[in-house]
């Protein structure tokens, strides 16, 4: 036991000494959390749409008038008042409008009759993403429409209203700091551990250590929980900071309960990956290569967890390795927690998986590590 | 009598080189053993086998009555070892580093403060100690890391090539410590070095080792009796023609030759320094006035000269991997 703490104490020792790295490690996810959180907007902005109204009826008003709020409100798109449909089609191929709306002479009696009413919505489909925006803003702003104004039997007749964000309160900045959390909780567990392993191999120091009466146990164990301790704290110092600058106070949203469950979350986690790091790095003797595979282990396993898009959308290939992957149940856990107020029910899966690959990692990590030269 | 050491026919093979091939050697308890051979030799790989940290391709080695490699355990707890490699934490103080391997072997911590503190009392780095190895210099890092090897008091130290790349006034202070080490503490120690001084001026018996063969083992004295040539006197004189004085040289018993080079008489004697006054003395009876003398003794050099056919190397280049510097696997590298 006291040479298995003394292993954690160098550790940590040596880790304090160098207050750069505890900064940038904690810098680093928050800055992530902005630049991502500005890049990849769940909500875009700006989109200009040409609208050709031929109708000129009291519908086709209500229409403009919608899509005018949707420009004031949220300021996804941005109206300009187009008399000739040809001009319109020719801005849309031009890249002048993302969209074209064309309200057709008879929409106003249309709805009056009954009659399905349809509108003409041209959208400019080499951009996928503005297209998809557009098409959802504009359906939704025309179904408001029909709700407020017409009677119930003509329900069926509305296109149906897919909703951006599934849980609304939670706006995009947001939504993204579980991923923060893990991907802070991947650098802490790259950084500490078994790096150091790698370190202590490179400078070629590994062989003053296992001249002495250490056993695999406790050089490997003692990394471990020094890492863990690391990370833990680094993840909930990202936590707390990226939550704050997105508006959240966690402090006021999180229950005792609930912060214990995103501890043990944040604790299963980084067990996990940084057993995965023991096996990865097991054998490596150059820090380069740890910064090579580094960059691409975070990409392989953030993306695919679900941080940023939703699992659910990913090809059968990638959906496959989402579910192996203990990033996807971190994310998955973190958001319900913070998010959801979800208590142990509902995110005892994810503390499953995440204990059985924390274990299994950790016993391979053990085995693979080699103690001597 | 019980050996500290006892290596019986140990070859250790890698791919296409034969790092030490069978070697066989016995060091006594309290002796201070040197093992003497160029790089490349061998002795890393003899100490690494010693220690634990790799197993020989065959062959037996026990250390302090334990297989070396049948009781690593039991082993690491009874040496202190000083590997070849600077291995101490930059990024901790002196003092922490002593604590920490202190725990590593379980030292309770009483006992290890008092050690701690005599320790960094002996090696000088009482003052520094709380300071970051990092400050260090090589001289006072080695000592550290000698302190380090001691701090279970183990009965037997090894020191792979303790004072390598140290500028001679460190290398000075190293000596020092390690013969008062030896006395104080009544340790066996065994040495690796490729300096010819540091084997003479330490070592009771030295090992000389060269291609991972053990070619000659014996007393500094003993292994210079063994080596034909003789110690060298180089004599220029005024008033008198060399002629004479080489004929009255060569009439002297203990005198093997003598030879004039130049405007210098090279004098071939068994004892050098016991015939350079004798000869002063004879040549000013002669007439002479000697103006240069310079004694060339025998040293470990030309014993190293003798059994190997040639002087010690320095530096022997190393492969280093081509594909990522350091970073390619040793099997594929050297
Ligand atoms: N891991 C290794 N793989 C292959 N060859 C090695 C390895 N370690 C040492 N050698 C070779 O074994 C020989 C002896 O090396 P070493 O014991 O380090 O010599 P010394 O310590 O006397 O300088 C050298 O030729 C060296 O290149
Ligand atoms: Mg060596």
């Amino acid at each position: 036991m006291i040479r298995f703490l003394a292993v954690v104490e160098r550790d940590l020792r040596k880790f304090l000494r160098n207050p750069l790295v505890i900064l940038v490690s904690i810098v680093m996810p928050v800055v992530y959390l902005v630049i991502l959180g500005n890049s990849l907007q769940g909500e875009l902005r700006n989109i200009t749409v040409a609208v050709v109204d031929m109708d000129r009826g009291p519908f086709a008003d209500r229409v403009i008038e919608r899509l005018y709020a949707l420009q004031a409100g949220p300021g996804t798109i941005m109206l300009v008042r187009v008399a000739d449909q040809g001009k319109a089609m020719e801005g849309l191929k031009s890249g002048r409008f993302k969209g074209v709306l064309i309200i057709p002479t008879d929409f106003s009696r249309d709805i009056m009759r009954g009659k399905n009413p349809e509108l003409g919505l041209f959208l400019d489909n080499a951009e996928t993403v503005s297209a998809d925006t557009l098409r959802m803003a504009i359906t939704g702003a025309i179904g408001e429409i029909e709700r407020d104004f017409l009677p119930v039997r003509t329900r069926t007749s509305i296109p149906s209203v897919r909703e951006v964000n599934l849980y609304k309160k939670v706006d995009y900045d947001q939504s993204l700091i579980p991923g923060v959390v893990i991907m802070a909780i991947f650098l802490g567990t790259m950084t500490t551990g078994a790096f150091n392993l790698v370190m202590d191999r490179f400078l070629g120091i590994e062989e003053s250590y296992f001249l002495t009466p250490l056993t695999r146990y406790d050089i490997v164990m003692g990394l471990m929980v020094s890492g863990l301790i690391v990370t833990t704290v680094l993840a909930l110092f990202v936590l707390f900071a990226s939550s704050l600058i997105s508006g959240i106070y966690l402090w006021k949203v999180l229950t005792l309960h609930g912060f214990v469950l995103l501890t043990v979350i944040i604790v299963l986690s980084t067990l996990g990956l940084l057993g995965l790091m023991f096996i990865i790095m097991g054998r490596i003797n150059h820090p380069r290569i740890v910064g090579v595979l580094g960059g691409f282990l975070n990409v392989i396993f953030f993306f695919p967890s679900g941080a940023i898009y939703p699992v659910e959308s990913f090809p059968w290939w990638l959906k496959g390795f989402a579910i192996v992957n203990p990033e996807t149940y971190s994310v998955h856990a973190l958001r319900a927690i913070l998010f959801k107020g979800a208590d142990i029910e509902a995110v005892k899966g994810d503390i499953l998986f995440l204990s059985v690959f924390a274990v299994v990692a950790l016993l391979i990590g053990i085995l693979v590590f080699k103690r001597g030269l | 009598m019980s050996y500290a050491i006892e290596v019986c026919d140990l070859v250790k093979r890698y791919k296409t080189v034969t790092a030490l091939d069978r070697v066989s050697f016995t060091i006594e308890e309290g002796e201070f053993f040197g093992l003497l051979g160029p790089n490349g030799a061998g002795k890393t790989t003899l100490i690494r086998i010693l220690t634990t940290l790799i197993k020989p391709t065959s062959g037996r080695a026990v250390v302090m009555g334990l297989d070396v490699v049948k009781k690593r355990a039991e082993v690491r707890k009874v040496i202190g070892v000083l590997p070849q490699a600077m291995t101490s934490d930059l990024d901790l103080t002196g003092l922490e580093t002593l604590d920490i391997y202190g725990r590593f072997y379980g030292i309770p911590a009483m006992e290890r403060k008092k050690r701690i503190a005599q320790l960094l009392e002996l090696v000088g780095l009482k003052e520094r100690a709380r300071d970051l190895v990092a400050a260090y210099s090589g001289g006072m890092r080695r000592r550290l890391e000698i302190a380090r090897a001691l701090i279970h008091m183990p009965s037997l130290l090894i020191l792979d090539e303790p004072t390598l790349g140290l500028d001679p006034q460190s290398r000075h202070t190293v000596w020092e410590l390690l013969r008062r080490f030896q006395d104080s503490y009544n340790l066996t120690i065994l040495l690796t070095t490729h300096y010819m001084e540091e084997a003479e001026s330490l070592c009771g018996r030295v090992a000389i080792i060269d291609y991972g063969k053990i070619v000659a083992l014996d007393t500094v004295e003993g292994l210079k009796r063994m080596v034909p040539e003789k110690d060298t006197i180089e004599l220029s004189i005024t008033n008198i023609g060399l002629d004479r004085a080489e004929a009255w040289i060569k009439t002297l018993s203990y005198v093997h030759s003598c030879v004039i080079r130049d405007d210098t008489l090279m004098v071939s004697v068994d004892n050098g320094a016991r015939m350079v006054p004798v000869l002063v003395d004879g040549l000013r009876g002669l007439g002479a006035r000697v103006t240069r003398i310079i004694l060339k003794e025998k040293t470990l050099e030309d014993v190293f000269i003798h059994f190997t056919g040639r002087p010690i190397r320095e530096e022997e280049s190393r492969k280093v991997s081509f594909l990522i510097g350091a970073g390619v696997p040793l099997k594929w590298s050297r």
